[in-house]
């Protein structure tokens, strides 16, 4: 049963995630045809045509993960609480997931009809997409100041589809226009409304913080408050490169000029996403201000990121306990486990032994020693006066090794569980995805590196994966409870997660802007100087 | 598929797969801020009032509320109707002295479901 609500649980969990992002893309999408697009040449119909056609398809995205999304969770529901579907039908969810559905569809129904009269019909069923989703938000279940919250919320998540999701719809009109005058229009138009969008979002977000978030202590002691500093400094990203289209688009130059301007826009894009993301992965969280005890004070912050030497030496694996998972469904079976507040499927809280966080932190200095060699050898590499050091993909691999290896030791090749049954656990399951990840990047970079691979789709992998993984960082599994533990894991993660995220993406924008844009040199020290970083941050990882 | 498309894929696809493996946790969840009787303590029986409240507003008709007994056994307790938008509240008869463990499980108004024990203790008055 415990596993089962598990699986679900993990289901539901990603289906939430794909629809909040395909929410966006079709918000952004109709807000795009209706105030950028539509009205900036009558040329454009080769353009609506596109919008249309990536609007429908993520209309019915959409409506396919909602569904997915509500059966999952009414299965939980049914499941846990012993209730009959029609006890589990008039739920707030249920209701928000079938007004989502049946706006989504009426949305793909109006773009494959291609009649340009619709386009404004569209914002209707766009407005009750937002809405839905409003129902299901932190601002929907509070009990003080619930109206204004739900306004700021919707204002938030619509200002963030029409900025992030519409910049999609414009990296596809880029190269469906006429000539560079008619993208040059575009590009003013959507300027404008980016601006506004950021104002509102960035407004509403400031209003949001401080209702959530509720003081200063909290914004470093708690794990709501680094997430939300997380997602500030990542939003900060956003504005720089925001800004740095902003300057090329009022740059008299030609062609270059639109060829940056997209390359910006797809960094942007991924970055938005992340934090989408991290604003989601925030809602996991209860509001800092709910939380009374268990804040982590500076001292206890100071202690913990001090200095020290790396811990090289392993614990042995006999001083583990035997199977960390079946300890805890035992513990929790038999009510031995502290009683904090838990979603179903998790097995509940028990705190690690010395020897698990010597394992973890072993763990992290010799990922952390593979790490900052990656990152020399890639410096050495940029200053091309060291060919040999082109080779440092392969270093990858090794860290693969190592993280597939040690990062579960209850489970196969190292513990008692079989390989099949372990990857039943969303956890272990992740850390497998995530060794595959490394290999995969070990692979194509040292093709890319070492000039086996030329082709623009194969030199991208490197930076698109080295993004995802360090996304990953940012969802790391959050305890109900404000474990002081917890906070203290996630203030390391966060960094990590915002310099690998800078890594990607500026690797990207090194190889994908135009020869004559002079960002692109400073990108290509600047993704090697986080990879260094990185490395040193691992090295300094403590768990006690 | 022209070289701008596939890069445009290989975009959309590595944010699709990072919106699936982050969506390790993307709910929102109530947790419970204080009850009565209280974690741990000790109250007098044989009956008592139950009192649970949680940071959000729950859905009290597709919550529940379990009594674990002394010898292992269950008994659902009926949730009172009334009462205010953020707690749960019932009442436990005839309970002779021992440990008990009164389990929660709530959905909040934001669809999120959410579970947890209390433990204490029964003594005689």
């Amino acid at each position: 049963m415990a596993r089962l609500l598990q699986i679900f649980g993990f289901l539901s969990v990603l289906f939430r995630g794909g629809t909040l992002s395909f929410e966006s893309l079709t918000i952004g999408g109709i807000v795009f045809l209706n105030f950028v697009a539509r009205s900036a040449n009558p040329q454009s119909e080769v353009i609506n045509l596109a919008c249309l056609r990536w609007i429908r398809r993520a209309a019915v995205a959409l409506a396919l993960t909602q569904l997915a999304y509500i059966l999952a969770s009414a299965v939980i529901l049914m499941q846990s609480a012993d209730m009959t579907l029609a006890d589990v039908s008039g739920a707030n969810f249920i209701l928000a997931g079938v007004l989502a559905i049946t706006s989504a569809l009426t949305i793909a129904a109006l773009a494959g009809a291609r009649s340009s009269k619709s386009y404004p019909v569209m914002l209707f069923p766009a407005l009750l997409i937002l809405l839905s989703s409003v129902m299901t938000s932190h601002a929907m279940a509070r009990l003080e100041y619930r109206f204004p919250l739900v306004v700021v919320t919707a204002l938030h998540q619509g200002a963030t589809a029409t900025w992030l999701g519409g910049l999609l719809y414009l990296l596809i009109a880029i190269p469906r226009c006429p000539d560079i005058r008619f993208a040059r229009q575009l590009i003013a138009r959507f300027s404008k409304l980016a601006l506004i969008s950021v104002a509102v979002l960035a407004a509403a977000g400031f209003t949001l913080g401080f209702a959530y978030v509720g003081s200063l202590d909290a914004i470093y002691g708690t794990s709501y408050g680094i997430m939300v500093a997380t997602k500030a400094v990542l939003f900060g990203t956003l504005l720089l490169l925001g800004a740095l289209n902003f300057q090329i688009a009022r740059s008299p130059s030609g062609g270059a000029v639109v060829a940056s301007l997209k390359r910006f826009g797809e960094a942007e894009i991924g970055i938005g996403i992340t934090v989408i993301l991290t604003a989601a992965s925030l809602t996991s969280l209860p509001p800092a201000v709910d939380l009374r005890t268990n804040f982590v004070s500076k001292q206890e912050i100071v202690a913990r990121l001090a200095p020290q030497l790396p811990r090289l030496a392993s614990p042995s694996i006999e001083d583990l306990p035997e199977d960390i998972y079946a300890a805890e469904v035992k513990a929790f079976d038999a009510g031995t486990l502290s009683p904090a507040s838990f979603v179903p499927g998790q097995a509940g809280t028990r705190p690690n032994t010395p020897a698990e966080k010597s394992w973890s932190e072993y763990n992290h200095h010799w990922a952390g020693l593979i790490v900052l060699s990656i990152g020399i050898l890639a410096f050495l590499a940029q200053t091309k006066h060291f060919p040999w050091a082109r080779n440092w993909p392969l270093l990858f691999l090794g860290l693969s090794l190592f993280l597939f290896l040690r990062s579960d030791p209850e489970t196969w090749p190292l513990g008692p569980n079989g390989f099949w049954v372990t990857l039943q656990d969303p956890e272990v399951l992740l850390h497998r995805i995530f060794a595959l990840l490394v290999i995969a990047l070990a692979i194509f970079e040292w093709r890319v590196q070492t000039g086996r691979v030329a082709t623009e789709r194969a030199r991208l992998i490197f930076p698109a994966l080295v993004a995802v993984a360090s996304a990953l960082l940012l969802t790391h599994s959050h305890s109900l409870g404000n474990i002081k533990e917890e906070v203290l894991a996630e203030l390391s993660h966060a960094p990590l997660a915002v310099l690998g995220i800078v890594a990607g993406w500026s690797r990207w924008l090194e190889l994908r802007l135009p020869s004559e844009n002079k960002v692109r040199d400073r990108m290509a020290w600047l993704w090697p100087t986080c990879l260094l970083l990185i490395g040193l941050l691992l090295l300094n990882y403590r768990e006690m | 598929m022209r070289p701008s498309q596939g890069v445009l894929l290989v975009v959309c696809l590595s944010a699709v797969v990072a919106m699936f493996l982050m969506a390790h946790s993307v709910m929102a969840h109530a947790i419970l801020l204080e009850s009565s009787p209280s974690i741990n303590s000790t109250v007098a029986g044989p009956d008592i009032l139950i009192k649970l409240r949680f940071n959000v507003r729950i859905d009290a008709t597709r919550s529940r509320l379990t009594l674990l007994k002394p010898d292992a056994s269950t008994q659902s307790l009926t949730i009172a109707k009334e009462g205010p938008a953020d707690a749960l509240a019932s009442q436990a008869q005839g309970l002779p002295r021992g440990e008990y463990r009164i389990r929660w499980q709530v959905l909040a108004s934001d669809g999120h479901i959410t579970r947890g024990e209390i433990p204490f203790q029964v003594t005689q008055p």
